[in-house]
């Protein structure tokens, strides 16, 4: 048997581990490319959204290398993701290949089911190895995450354009390649120090901007045309919520304790939308109402074209009373790296001028206030 | 009190029942006209462009209404049974169309959610019923005579044949339109050979099937062209299961039978001809079209035509399109006769 998965970010090196652990034999797919998608558009129906073009793409490339058994999340939510894993099993039937798809249920949460599933993937290995295996993998998947949030950090300051993302790009070698907790651990140490010690500019307080949107197009770089290392560029700083590992300790082991790391946002959400409208529909509405509180300068809202709960989004997202500038990115496969360039280009002018006249309003309010007040 | 149902949506699949359950209560129901160019640009005008077709008609419909009623009715269907999804765009309907149509009167709405079992949803009637009466029987009498008219509505088009309009129109009479442009008055031929008239199904979602603006009328040419049109509403549910379990073993989403149940029924039974209409941007439909396509490849199976319906679709592009199907499809018929 052999196994293959779609591309999500970094993914791929957690289940590298996990797999090559197991001694399952694992094909990791070329990773995301113009190729990729191509392929993915050519036997899609056209009316989807990108991660179904992207992951049919890389299902296809996964059963071109000869794998078998093909894992493609999936399960019961509202938006359309439970179908798609039906659709692709379908048209890999159709064109020639064998391969049998196996739905991973993300919206079940239960870490039981998914561990009992690699289980029947791995040949029955004991729970042992399973368990200590998928330990390993998720200290990778931390290890990344972790060096991707100081990535973060300093892509707006950073004196030489391009040194973070360079360390960052050594950075996944590095740990694909640790073999034990304490290697990864010097590995991730060191290029925590790294980062740390790159020069940067003096100019102490870049532009704060928060990405909220759909779980896929945040996540995979490849679809938002690396829309983070060009705001770095841009000298402005990143956050955001959605990261892979936040997402399997909440849903494989918080979630079934009753710790719902998305209340917050649905609970602010709740004034304009009081339903759960599917995939990231109603934390996108939440997130945008709390990070207008905050200091934030603005957001960037990913979302795929056609996307149905993202739609539901955007049309409430400009009514709420909490005010902070949004920028909706829609991702699909004609979107081209100007356009998005000179979106983002223009929407950086907005905020720092913005940020500006607030700058100024308050220099008044301070030098004036007391006059005012009498 | 005036309660106002926007002409969209889910109206074509309920209307008899809103209606007698608010009237049961003593409210008057106001229903806003048919489709307009109109209607649909200012709804147009409101939402972000990737929006679906029907969900932009429906926000001109409830701008339609703004000024007419005391409030507006639209419903939060979530599910009508456990496990079975619906599309966003209705679980937000409510939602959205308070955040883009300001000016709406008060939003009447019910959240139907049958995955918390029947009890929540007689909590959900009685919390609208409470809008009129404090008294729980006679809401819950009102409940059980509308789910009585929609029996009444559903048998009316499975048994006799009747399309939505055509039902509607026996129930309450006055649901004659008036003319759009370009449609002749003629009503459809009398066939003048029924054995050798074709029979062609068009499946797709009642919101666009029968919005005649929406559909530029489609079912109307059909008919004025002597062909004998089967709708999803006509068939029983057995059928409509037994289609549902050819093509995808399950269903995933709400109004899944209306297209993938229909669907995997006419392509093998009772028709000549499928036609499949879709509205640009509509999720469930982009992937469960495609499945009604798929299977119509297989041998054996009647032919096939999509058409994906937009705000900028013109009625001439539809036209020559059905002409060339519907040509097709007698040639094809008549080929099979001659052959037997």
């Amino acid at each position: 048997m052999r196994i293959g998965m779609p591309h999500m970010g970094n993914l791929h090196i957690t289940l590298k581990t996990l797999f090559e652990r197991l001694g399952v034999d694992y094909v990791i797919p070329p990773s995301n490319s113009q190729r990729t998608l191509s392929l993915g558009a050519k036997y899609s129906p056209e009316g989807l959204c990108i991660p179904f073009k992207l992951t049919l793409g890389n299902l296809i490339e996964c059963a071109a290398m000869g794998a078998d058994t093909l894992l493609m999340p999936g399960g019961n939510g509202i938006c359309r993701l439970g179908y798609y894993a039906k659709v692709q099993q379908q048209v890999l039937r159709e064109i020639g290949y064998n391969a049998e798809i196996v739905e991973l249920g993300v919206s079940e949460r239960k870490l039981i089911g998914f561990m009992q599933m690699i289980k029947r993937l791995s040949n029955d290995a004991s729970w042992y190895r399973l368990i200590t295996s998928f330990r390993f993998a998720l200290a990778k998947l931390h290890a990344l995450d972790a060096i991707e949030r100081s990535v973060q950090k300093v892509r707006p300051a950073e004196q030489v354009k391009g040194a973070a993302q360079e360390l960052y790009t050594s950075a996944i070698e590095a740990i694909d390649g640790a073999n034990d907790y304490a290697s990864l651990k010097k590995i991730k140490k060191s290029y925590l120090a790294q980062l740390d010690a790159v020069p940067r500019q003096s100019r102490a307080n870049p532009l704060k901007v928060r990405v909220i949107g759909e779980f896929y197009v945040v996540l995979e770089p490849f679809s938002n045309l690396d829309v983070e290392v060009e705001l770095g560029k841009l000298g402005v700083e990143v956050r955001r919520t959605t990261f892979i590992s936040e997402w399997t300790k909440f849903s494989l082991f918080l979630n079934p304790l009753g710790i719902n790391e998305k209340e917050r946002y649905q609970r602010a959400a709740m004034p304009y939308l009081k339903h759960d409208v599917g995939g990231e529909g109603w934390e996108s509405v939440g997130e945008k109402v709390l990070h207008a509180g905050e200091d934030y300068d603005g957001i960037i809202h990913l979302a795929p074209f056609t996307c149905m709960p993202e739609i539901v989004a955007q049309n409430i997202m400009p009514t709420t009373q909490e005010d902070i500038p949004v920028l909706t990115i829609l991702c699909d496969e004609q979107m081209g790296k100007a356009g998005m360039l000179t979106r983002l280009e223009a929407f950086v002018d907005l905020l720092e001028r913005r940020r500006r006249a607030r700058l100024a309003c308050n220099n008044v309010r301070r030098a004036y206030g007391s006059l005012l007040r009498d | 009190m005036k309660i106002g149902i926007p002409r969209a949506l889910l109206y074509y699949q309920y209307y008899p029942m809103w209606k007698h359950f608010f009237e049961e209560l003593g409210a008057e129901v106001v229903v806003s006209p048919h489709t307009t160019r109109v209607i649909l640009s200012s709804g147009i005008s409101r939402v972000v462009a990737d929006t679906c077709l029907p969900a932009k008609a429906y926000m001109g419909h409830v701008m339609s209404l703004v000024g007419k009623c005391d409030c507006v009715f639209i419903p939060a269907i979530r599910s009508l049974k456990a496990k079975v999804f619906n599309c966003s765009k209705f679980l937000g309907l409510p939602d959205m169309t308070r955040a883009v149509v300001p000016e709406c009167p008060p939003i009447l709405s019910i959240d139907v959610d049958m995955n918390k079992g029947e009890k929540e949803l007689w909590r959900e009637i009685d919390r609208l019923g409470r809008h009129f009466t404090r008294n729980h029987s006679k809401v819950r009498q009102a409940a059980m005579s509308a789910w009585q008219k929609h029996l009444e509505y559903c048998r009316l088009m499975v048994e006799e044949g009747l399309t939505p309009p055509q039902a509607l129109e026996r129930m309450f009479g006055l649901e004659a339109e008036p003319e759009g442009k370009g449609a002749s008055k003629e009503k459809a031929l009398p066939t003048a050979d029924a054995s050798g008239q074709a029979h062609i199904a068009v499946i797709g979602h009642p919101y666009i099937l029968y919005d005649h603006h929406v559909s530029h009328r489609l079912i109307n040419w059909l008919q004025q062209h002597n062909i004998r049109v089967h709708t999803p509403e006509m068939l029983a549910a057995e059928a409509i299961d037994s289609g549902i379990g050819r093509l995808v073993g399950q269903s995933y989403w709400t109004y899944e039978y209306e297209v993938v149940g229909a669907g995997g029924h006419y392509l093998e039974h009772d028709v000549d001809g499928v036609i499949g209409l879709v509205a640009f941007g509509c999720g469930p439909d982009s992937l469960m079209m495609d499945m009604v396509r798929r299977h119509s490849a297989l041998p054996g199976a009647a032919a096939f035509m999509n058409l994906t319906l937009e705000e900028h679709t013109a009625e001439a592009g539809i036209v020559t399109r059905l002409e060339a199907f519907v040509d097709m499809v007698r040639r094809k018929k008549r080929r099979k006769e001659t052959c037997a």
